[in-house]
């Protein structure tokens, strides 16, 4: 955890970080004004920054400074970014920023980002109030979806038969059309898990986004927005899908973070 | 802004050619937060900094003759280890696995990571990219 909440409100905008040209500003996520980072909440960069906040009337931005003349997105970058974020979705609504959020300075996030659009951001932030994403990831064990499916399909078996102890070479047609037919068999297997998935998890109410998968043994991969203080039942509930598909699907829960899935503007531009 | 889930639809996650070997969860990470969440330029134009990103391939699983080969071998293996007579060797390798998935977990857990597992297994959650054939076998 890397915020902490406070009663304490509108500070300003600090003078922590005054920056000259060959520096700028990044942004991680914009919190309600009482959000104060702890003090060894560290960001982006080598080494990596200290985080503060830039307020503004009822919302504040969670920010460090980073120097211009370095690129960005290093394992580190990539894991200081997230994991700001979500230490704070444990403490208070964030609206995360897509990685890589950089302005002039300051004034700028402000001026531009917060002021504007203060309305805007105050009621997404009311509607994520103890709320929280998590992501379920599913992968086929292998061996065991194979069998399931050289099991269920004839073809696939018959192919099987064909290619037994034959070379690559000799055998490359039927290779290619029964991998053709796995293939398929596991993109409709997913999205049948996919279902079961989402229907286990009925009882939290709450938001999915369907993920593309990630690999092609995917079982399921999805976001959910749901109310924080259900995560223990959250995980009562994969673990009884998982002890279900013992030894077919290994299944992970991701989480709580910030609700990078479900946050969407419509037009840019468009203030609050 | 609308709280509502974005869609699935954006073609795929992050992920694969960073400059060096994903460790177990930074490819969850990529997968959230490079293309998801706000988008500053929705928001801010004047003040805008672009500033240079590491290029990370975006990863889009598409079946392709290379997936349907890897398929095929792994039906094919699969059918050699089943004639094999059950012995030594399974037993040896249960040992083998059971001790690294306990190594696995410990180091996950050291890193501070925030994967609750299911079953006693980690997943090694190494995302390769479309060519790479690694697999735990």
């Amino acid at each position: 955890m890397s915020t902490d909440r406070t009663e304490q409100n509108g500070n300003g905008t600090g003078s922590d970080a005054g920056t000259g040209s060959d520096a700028a500003v990044y942004v991680y996520g914009i919190v309600p004004s009482d959000v104060e980072p702890e003090d060894h909440a560290r960001g982006v960069g080598e080494p990596p920054a200290e985080i503060s906040v830039v307020r503004s009337g009822r919302v504040a931005a969670l920010v460090s400074e980073i120097p211009l003349d370095r690129p960005l997105g290093t394992p580190d970058d990539l894991t200081a970014h997230a994991e700001l974020l979500d230490g704070t979705v444990t403490v208070a609504p964030v609206l995360p920023l897509r990685f890589g959020a950089v302005l002039t300075d300051r004034d700028a996030v402000a001026s531009e980002l917060l002021e504007g659009h203060e309305e805007e951001l105050v009621s997404a932030l009311e509607q994520l109030d103890g709320l929280a994403q998590f992501v379920v990831k599913g992968r086929y064990v292998e061996r065991t979806i194979l069998q399931e499916i050289l099991d269920e399909n004839t073809d696939a078996a018959q192919l099987r038969e064909q290619i037994r102890g034959q070379s690559e070479d000799a055998t490359r047609e039927a290779r290619m059309a029964l991998g053709e037919i796995i293939n398929a068999t596991i993109e409709s297997k997913r999205a049948e898990d996919t279902r079961r998935t989402v229907e286990a998890l009925e009882s939290f109410d709450p938001m999915v986004n369907e993920r593309p998968p990630t690999h092609e043994q995917d079982a399921v991969h999805i976001a959910v927005l749901m109310k924080l203080d259900e995560q223990d039942r959250l995980e009562d509930a994969l673990r009884e899908l998982a002890q279900e598909w013992e030894n077919r699907v290994d299944l992970n829960l991701l989480g709580p973070m910030a609700a990078y899935d479900f946050i969407t503007k419509s037009d840019p531009g468009e203030g609050g | 802004m609308t709280i509502q889930p974005a869609g699935g639809g954006g073609g795929g996650g992050g992920g694969g050619g960073m400059a060096r070997p994903n460790s177990s969860g930074l490819a969850d990470v990529i997968d959230t937060i490079l293309d998801k969440g706000l988008v500053i330029d929705a928001f801010v134009r004047v003040s805008l900094v672009g500033i240079e990103l590491l290029t990370i391939d975006a990863r889009v699983v598409v079946a392709s003759v290379d997936t349907y080969l890897r398929f095929a071998e792994a039906v094919n293996r699969l059918e050699i280890s089943d004639n094999e007579p059950k012995g030594l060797p399974d037993l040896v390798g249960d040992i083998t696995s059971g001790g690294a998935r306990h190594k696995t977990k410990g180091a996950i857990e050291a890193a501070g990571e925030k994967v609750s597992e299911f079953l006693g297994e980690v997943q090694q959650q190494r995302e390769a990219a479309p060519r790479s054939r690694r697999r735990e076998d």
